[in-house]
């Protein structure tokens, strides 16, 4: 510290100062009392003393022009307007770009004077036709430099050049029927390019690190990866994660709750249409005894009437899945204003129409299969009856009615004040798993679970299923060996049967009210989301005749990948 | 501080009184010191480097107390033979083993005292190395004219005091130098270490010094509109050095050494702008915010770029934990870069800029002026107090000091009119500055008075014509109203590496 006279106030930040011009002070005192401190510049120290820098400091306040002098720049020869041609216009708002600079610029590969040479002497041996153009030649040597930074990354270190056949896949992207005559070629140049530099990049490239020791002095290594700062473990920042984690978790669960629902409704959707596709053929069915009856009413009853009152219809359609015709006729014949009736809309029309084109169709099937009736083949190898829609009518597809989300693995209550073990629970993840996508098994689109419900001796109520895939059992290892010393060779074929009085139906009522397993609900839900089922199935014959439109067509990837 | 005394002793003694003798332009070799014709005068030079060209043999000169960005090649012609030539240290290799012994422990010595020193304040550890360097300028230029005169004697003597040797004694903290002056090759090894355990700890922007590092490698740059001259090395492929010119895509900011190359390059180059959000127009400049971590490529280049005019610019580390500001103006092609500052995502130390480059071809118009403003109007958006990351440059400084001064000037200015006193922190709370950086600037400009047991702030008559002066000149001010920007918010994990 210099040495001063003057005892000094230490001077805070704080510290209010009176801020007087020169004039307001004694110019005597003002040239003793100016600190005369060193002060730091903030410059390296070696270079605070260089001569020009010093000059300007030293003039600080005195002249103003002072500078420090520095190569000067020029203005360049080169044609500017003809390498930046690109106008470029300005934009009202400020401009808002996320692009990379390899976005922009497209092909990575700009050919040097060598290529260029290499490419006349090449195209002067060929018509102009087959000729290789620049873009198509940087091209091709992209993917030759791509290739080999990927599948040889050392090669500047062990020499391998790749192959022209490894080549060959990234060649697959460009235009082969312009380039395809010239790769051979272009290889062969490339090879030996790559042989001249000992297998380098054909571009200059910087110095990254290699973690080599010789790394650390080479002032041409540049942009090394930063070392990731530790940070220090506390119980706060524990607390903090756990926080963030407890965070994550709901978030997920939220997100999952919606794509659940999201699933729901795609499947309401598919119902509904299902719904009024149903509806629309028993209209068609209704159309028809009118007509073969004489009845003469208004059409009210097969056009859809006013938007709400149709919602409220839906609904109900839904619920139950279409109830029987007559039903349907009674609830709308009675009491409904006959108001729109009058107006047909076009669309109706062509909807009659197409009615009435369908009702033929459907009456010539009828017709048809009437005379085929008793028609017996007796040829050797009879084409087998076709399967689908022609099953076992007092079956009935099952309807699911299980729920579909599962219970929520955290409620949001909960999430506020989890215990470690909760958020442990293993069954969390299982309702995760529930989605499985399609169900790729054929054997569970074909047979989809069905019920039939029938009167028996002594008026017994039974249900039979059928197509119902038993879960598979968790096979504890007790039970396995319960088993063990008791087997018989057909013990596999029989089922084990339990005793359940038949005659209550609480039982079944209770069996009812179980959710299907979730492994299964999501294959029926997939198959029915995928392939409407047939809806279920009045006796009237021409129904049957619009199955085919209904099948699900395979889908196409399947075609592709076998 | 103890090791001063050694230090003295030892800085003189590192390089020990120098062999001279006479030399002819054969047995001139790199590190000799010779007289050497610059601009007229005949000045101090070490040779760095030695290369041979179809005119004859050329020699890269370093002059005594010039900055480095006024090195380059000479022919032989311009140096003086007449005069002797101090030789480099021959028995330097001979010292090496029982020095580095003994400078081992040294070190190990002084690190904890180390710990300790980078703690004080950044002021009191320069004022004493000010002490150190016992020069001020009078008596440098005393002792220059005397060196001209041909006292030998007085010029060795300069010599050992002046730490003229570049930059791996730039780079000591204090309480190596006895080490550093004992041994250079392995004070440079421990500094390094130091040095990159700064780089590591702080996100520090200063350069690591090498050999190689003190030549420039490109002497040419095609860019835009321009030919641009380096000033210092940049890491560009180590090919570049081979040619004679490099060109630079103004836009993308890619590099070439073919013209044909660069000119294919224009051709399919879409960028007009820098890459990211603009967040600043008026109707002469604009700024451009880019994310280090997401414009890899085009920050890269930006930095290679800036490295050819920024000595204390360091490529070590990669761009991802800074900001760039780009600063730049338009036309019918694009907009083109007048120049930028970058900042830490997160500064420990509490820096608004690390490092900030005019580009030459728009240097002494203002632009610095305008760059070193929005720095500060950002950290106003910020609400915090901002200060540029040390090392500054020469030039650097200038800027600064006179962005500094006449902002403080014209808050004083105003605040004499109306008779109100002042804190410093109010000063630096209204600009955005550190409450050191208005100490330092009150202090420079002998503001700063002690005058009847209190503090005064004085404002030289002076400073306010040369004001008035500056102010008519000064055209461009940046519009904080049309700062269309939010302090970016980054995770943890996004400010740290991480594929």
């Amino acid at each position: 510290m210099a040495t001063r006279k003057v005892r000094y106030k230490k001077l805070s930040v704080k510290t209010p100062l009176s801020v007087l011009r020169e004039d307001q002070i004694d110019p005597t005192e003002y040239e003793q009392l100016t600190n005369e401190a060193q002060i730091a510049t903030g410059v390296e120290q070696a270079e605070e003393n260089e001569y020009h820098l010093q000059a300007v400091l030293k003039s600080a306040g005195v002249a103003i022009d002072q500078e420090i002098p520095v190569p000067p720049p020029q203005e360049s020869t080169l044609n500017y307007d003809e390498l930046y041609a690109r106008p470029f216009s300005k934009t009202s708002s400020y401009i808002r770009f996320s692009q990379t600079v390899e976005e922009s610029i497209g092909c990575m590969y700009d050919m040097t004077e060598e290529d260029d040479a290499f490419l006349k002497s090449y195209n002067q041996k060929r018509p102009a036709s087959a000729q290789l153009s620049e873009d198509d030649f940087e091209g091709i040597m992209e993917v030759f430099e791509d290739t080999s930074y990927v599948q040889a990354p050392f090669a500047s270190i062990d020499q391998t050049i790749l192959s022209y056949d490894e080549m060959l896949q990234g060649l697959q992207d460009l235009d082969k029927f312009k380039i395809m005559p010239h790769t051979k070629d272009v290889y062969e140049y490339w090879k030996s390019r790559r042989q001249a530099l000992s297998n380098q990049p054909l571009h200059p490239t910087l110095k990254f690190e290699k973690h080599q020791d010789s790394d650390e002095a080479d002032p041409y290594v540049c942009f090394r990866r930063r070392e990731v700062r530790q940070t220090r473990k506390t119980r706060a920042r524990d607390v903090q994660s756990a926080e963030k984690l407890k965070r994550l978790r709901k978030e997920l669960e939220e997100g999952r709750q919606l794509v659940l629902a999201a699933h729901n409704r795609e499947l309401l959707k598919a119902e509904m249409l299902k719904a009024d596709r149903a509806i629309f053929e028993v209209r068609a069915q209704l159309k028809e005894h009118k007509i073969r009856l004489g009845i003469r009413t208004d059409d009210e009853d097969l056009i859809n009437q006013k938007p709400q009152k149709r919602k409220a219809a839906d609904i109900s359609i839904v619920q139950r899945a279409p109830p029987p015709t007559q039903l349907r006729i009674a609830v709308r014949s009675d009491g409904r204003p006959p108001t729109e009736a009058d107006l047909s809309f076009l669309s109706d029309r062509l909807a009659e129409k197409e009615n009435e084109l369908r009702a033929d169709v459907e009456r010539k099937v009828q017709s048809h299969n009437e005379w085929n009736r008793n028609h017996l083949d007796l040829t050797r190898g009879p084409l087998s009856p076709v399967h689908g829609p022609k099953q076992d009518h007092s079956f009935r597809p099952a309807k699911t009615q299980y729920l579909m989300t599962p219970p929520a693995s955290t409620s949001s209550a909960s999430v506020d004040e989890p215990t470690p073990m909760d958020l442990d629970k293993p069954q969390d993840a299982h309702p995760l798993l529930k989605f499985r996508g399609v169900a790729r098994d054929e054997e569970s689109r074909k047979n989809p679970p069905a019920y039939r419900r029938r009167i028996g001796r002594l008026n017994r109520l039974w249900i039979d299923r059928r197509g119902m895939v038993s879960p598979p059992r968790d096979v504890s290892a007790e039970v396995l060996d319960r088993w063990k010393y008791d087997q018989s060779s057909d013990d596999e074929e029989e089922p084990p049967v339990y005793e359940v009085d038949p005659f209550d139906t609480s039982a079944l009522r209770f069996r009812a009210s179980i959710p299907l397993p979730p492994w299964m609900g999501s294959r029926v839900a997939v198959a029915n989301a995928r392939a409407p089922l047939p809806p279920p199935q009045p006796p009237q014959q021409p129904q049957q005749a619009q199955h085919p439109v209904l099948q699900p067509q395979p889908p196409p990837q399947a075609q592709v990948t076998t | 501080m103890s090791p001063n005394g050694a230090n003295g002793e030892a800085e003189v003694g590192s390089d020990g009184p120098r062999q001279k003798g006479k030399a002819t332009p054969d047995t001139l070799q790199v590190g000799c010191i010779a007289f050497v014709t610059k601009d007229g005068h005949s000045r101090r030079a070490e040779i760095l480097s030695i290369k041979e060209t179809k005119s004859g043999r050329q020699f890269y000169c370093n002059f005594d107390n010039f900055n480095k960005r006024l090195d380059e090649w000479v022919p032989v012609s311009r140096i003086d033979f007449d005069q002797d030539v101090e030789w480099p240290n021959p028995d330097k290799d001979k010292q090496k083993d029982a020095k580095t012994k003994k400078t081992a422990t040294v070190a190990k010595k002084s690190q904890p005292a180390k710990k300790t020193q980078k703690r004080v304040g950044k002021r009191e550890q320069s004022v004493a190395s000010d002490g150190q360097t016992s020069h001020p300028w009078t008596e440098f230029v005393e002792s220059q004219s005397k060196a001209d005169g041909n006292d030998k004697a007085n010029a060795s003597l300069e010599l050992g005091a002046t730490p003229n040797l570049g930059p791996d004694e730039m780079e000591l903290d204090e309480d190596e130098t006895p080490a550093s002056a004992a041994k250079k090759e392995h004070a440079q090894s421990f500094s390094r270490e130091q040095e990159i355990e700064k780089l590591r700890t702080s996100g520090s922007m200063t350069q690591n010094p090498a050999e190689i590092s003190r030549i420039r490698n490109i002497s040419k740059v095609e860019f835009g509109r321009y030919v641009l001259f380096p000033w210092y090395f940049s890491p560009y492929p180590e090919a570049f050095s081979q040619e004679d010119c490099i060109y630079i895509c103004e836009f993308c900011l890619n590099y070439y050494g073919d013209f044909k190359s660069f000119s294919r390059h224009r051709m399919k180059c879409t960028l007009q702008h820098p890459p990211g959000n603009e967040i600043y127009r008026d109707d002469f400049v604009s700024f451009f915010e880019i994310d280090g971590r997401r414009q890899r490529t085009w920050c890269r280049n930006l930095c290679l770029l800036s490295k050819m005019f920024l000595d204390h610019k360091t490529l070590y580390y990669d761009v991802d934990p800074f900001l760039f500001y780009v600063m730049t103006t338009r036309d019918d092609r694009g907009s083109h870069l007048i120049g930028y500052f970058s900042k830490e995502k997160e500064s420990a130390d509490g820096y608004n800029v690390a490092c900030i480059l005019t580009m030459p071809q728009y240097q002494r118009k203002g632009y610095g002026r305008l760059l070193i403003q929005f720095s500060y109007e950002l950290s106003k958006i910020e609400g915090k107090l901002g200060s540029p990351e040390k090392p500054l440059s020469d030039l650097g400084l200038l800027s600064y000091r006179q962005y500094w001064s006449e902002n403080i000037l014209d808050l004083l200015l105003s605040k004499s009119e109306s008779g109100e006193k002042v804190t410093i922190e109010e000063i630096a709370t209204r600009l955005a500055m550190t409450t050191q950086d208005v100490e330092h600037t009150l202090q420079a400009l002998k503001m700063q008075v002690y005058h009847k047991g209190e503090h005064k702030v004085v404002i030289p008559d002076k400073l306010v014509e040369q004001r008035a002066k500056s102010r008519a000149k000064q055209k461009r001010q940046v519009d904080s109203q049309r700062i269309q920007w939010k302090p970016p918010v980054f995770t943890a994990a996004s400010r740290t590496w991480g594929w």
